[in-house]
């Protein structure tokens, strides 16, 4: 109960601030748009390659994304030393790192419901509720292992250089699978939930895994 | 160190045995000789990693220094085996896949790419770090954390497709192998991994004398604010964590 | 009576430089030390160390009696720390900074406006964290570390950016408390400490107030 409270407070400190700074999540749509149009230009896309190449384009557009909003959570806290404010108080470590998961992965989310938009209008792509909740399910484990390797990364001297390097191979199987989730989806194959249970399961695991880490991470 | 010399003795039998004793495949040709090294140096790379993930657990719930040198020894050597055995499949594999992508990343393939990347990162976080406990903790949750991550993208890419020649060892209907491939194959795995063994010792050495020079230059820093005659006791131990 | 710090050959080192030790201090409950010395002597080692903030390369550290290393999450309870940075969120409001600290030390909210009163910033409690002044901030960040009433406070230069009426507030935050306080300002460390600790190169250089008695 108390763990709850404490990283609901945690997320709702880091969304409100986030809207009334309005850094990222403007600069992140920016992106977003931006890479559909070098995408649209890069692959030369028509009516028949548009949905061919969208699911690719999407995971791309969302891990790198998902790197500058999770990079982001973090390096700001480190500058301020207030992360080690909260750190210092008996919440533990575990609940603020929750919070702050939470927060990012609810800022990714916004992200793809522009990102999904966008690609519908500008590369014709097929969306459906299985997209949608592909993507989904995907950002909710993404964000775990993002999070946790952003809070490690933002304690080097590299953070920029190495939250890539650590997060991008974690984040593997989510594009393999979710990949092959929407590209069935949008090139109109017979409706399987199975990617979505796969999807779930990976989420149940890197969350344990992340929040069992988080304490290592955390506490200095 | 005789133990290197055994060592270098063992890969230079098993090298003799690859090339002189074991008969050219019928399929394949010469190219497939690359297989005993390939496969030995996969397995040695899994072993060490295995090891890196133990010894940071091991670090994580004990703390002391000679867990992580043991990690840090054993994810210098894995991530040598990783490149060896990436190099070597690639080469292998050009005649018979020719670089088709859709062939190419098959489960072992990329999960053994993600090896590779998770270890250099486990290293790269060492680098980074702020020297001491701090660098240990976090590479320790890399090194977990990898070590967890690498059958996860086994089988993701594995339920995705697999195209890769199906386990050769062992098949259902007893080994599919000629007998003299098999005898090299095991000299071969036994060799190489023993090789493994003797670096990982030997970065152990190394990784040991580092620590003990910081702790001694940490050491003489203290004497040499220690005012003579002063009060000050010597702490009983200098040692990280 | 178990003493509030007991620190026994405590060592903080960076890399080969030792920043600090190796150190003995004992501190009954109730006594207020001012850390004293020069830049690079050590003083904000020791203060991390003593605020959880940090873990010693060696040596022993206990807090009321319990093992600094281990038992920190029942310590951050009964100590409140300001560090050389304030450490606020620039975005949120005065009254929600200290809210989300009493969520995160499982408290009620009801305290907070009472807290900002007498930290003088009830006027300010709407008042976004980056439009305060360098002092307010310094003030929030005092209301912040005393909000659950720490038995121990580890202050790190408080005195920075205050004005005469925040150092007034200062004395009255640390009355009742045990105190660790940094500082460079010797007439309030004369005003606040019964005692001091002269560090130099991480060392104890002795206790000024002897130092001075032994001058005067």
């Amino acid at each position: 109960m108390r763990f709850i409270s404490v990283a609901l407070a945690v997320a709702g400190k880091d969304l409100r601030s986030e809207w009334r700074g309005r850094e990222l999540l403007p600069a992140l749509a920016q992106f977003i748009i931006l890479a559909v149009v070098i995408a649209n230009f890069a692959f030369d896309l028509d009516l028949t390659t548009g949905p061919r190449l969208s699911p690719g384009i999407l995971w791309l557009v969302l891990v790198f994304a998902g790197l500058v909003a999770f990079g982001r959570t973090f390096a700001a806290e480190r500058e301020q030393a207030s992360l080690e404010a909260m750190l210092l108080t008996p919440a533990g470590p575990t609940a603020v790192f929750a919070g702050k998961a939470l927060a990012a992965a609810a800022l990714l989310a916004v992200c793809e419901l522009v990102l999904l938009p966008a690609m519908a209008v500008f590369l014709g792509s097929p969306l459906s509720p299985l997209v949608f909740a592909t993507v989904l399910l995907a950002t909710v484990g993404m964000a775990a292992l993002g999070c946790l390797f952003a809070a490690l990364a933002a304690q080097t001297r590299a953070r920029e250089l190495l939250l890539p390097v650590l997060a991008m191979p974690l984040w593997i199987p989510f594009v393999v699978v979710g990949g092959r989730a929407v590209q069935a989806s949008m090139t109109g194959a017979p409706l399987n939930l199975q990617p979505l249970a796969v999807l779930l399961d990976f989420d149940v695991l890197f969350v344990v895994v992340a929040s069992l880490a988080a304490r290592f991470v955390l506490d200095e | 160190m005789p133990l290197a010399a055994l060592a270098v003795a063992g890969l230079l039998i098993a090298g003799a045995m690859i090339f002189l004793y074991a008969p050219e495949d019928d399929l394949q040709g010469q190219v497939q000789r690359i297989f005993y090294i390939h496969v030995s140096s996969a397995v040695a790379a899994f072993i060490c990693f295995g090891i890196v993930a133990g010894a940071s657990l091991l670090h994580l719930w004990r703390g002391g220094l000679r867990a992580d040198r043991l990690g840090r020894a054993a994810a210098l050597v894995g991530l040598v085996f990783t490149v060896n055995t990436i190099v070597l499949g690639i080469i292998w594999a050009k005649p018979i896949w020719n670089w088709d992508p859709s062939q190419t990343w098959d489960a072992r393939f990329t999960s053994t790419v993600v090896l590779g990347m998770v270890y250099a990162g486990y290293l790269m976080v060492r680098k980074f770090a702020p020297p001491g406990p701090q660098a240990m903790r976090l590479a320790s949750v890399v090194g977990i954390i990898g070590f967890i991550d690498v059958p996860v993208v086994y089988f993701s890419v594995r339920w995705w497709r697999t195209l890769h020649p199906g386990t050769v060892l062992g098949a259902a209907g007893g080994p599919a192998l000629p007998p003299a491939m098999l005898y090299t194959v095991f000299i071969t795995l036994i060799a190489v991994l023993f090789f493994a063994a003797v670096l990982v010792a030997i970065r152990y050495r190394i990784e040991w004398e580092r620590d003990e020079k910081a702790a001694r230059a940490a050491a003489a820093s203290l004497e040499l604010a220690q005012s003579p005659g002063g009060p000050g006791e010597r702490t009983s131990s200098l040692d990280w964590g | 009576m178990t003493p509030a710090v007991r620190a026994h050959g405590l060592v903080q080192r960076f890399g080969e430089r030792i920043a600090l030790g190796p150190l003995d201090l004992v501190l009954n409950s109730g006594e207020r030390i001012a850390v004293l010395g020069g830049n690079g002597a050590g003083k904000t080692s020791l203060l991390r160390l003593l605020a959880t903030a940090a873990r010693p390369a060696a040596g022993r550290l206990e807090l009321f009696g319990l093992d600094a290393a281990r038992q920190r999450d029942r310590l951050r309870a009964r100590l409140g720390y300001v560090g050389h940075q304030p450490g606020l969120h620039p975005a949120l409001t005065v009254r929600e900074t200290l809210e989300l600290f009493a969520t995160l030390h499982g408290m009620g909210k009801e305290g907070v406006g009472e807290q900002l009163e007498v930290v003088g910033l009830g006027r300010l409690a709407g008042q976004r964290v980056d439009r305060l002044s360098r002092g307010q901030q310094q003030r929030l960040a005092l209301a912040r570390a005393v909000l659950h009433d720490p038995e121990l406070l580890v202050l790190d230069e408080p005195d920075a950016s205050l004005d005469a009426e925040g150092r007034g507030l200062l004395g009255q935050l640390v009355r009742g408390r045990t105190l660790v306080m940094a500082t460079h300002d010797r007439a309030l460390a004369r005003e606040l400490c019964g005692r001091g600790l002269l560090l130099h190169g991480g060392r104890d250089a002795g206790d000024p107030w002897a130092l001075r008695l032994m001058e005067a």
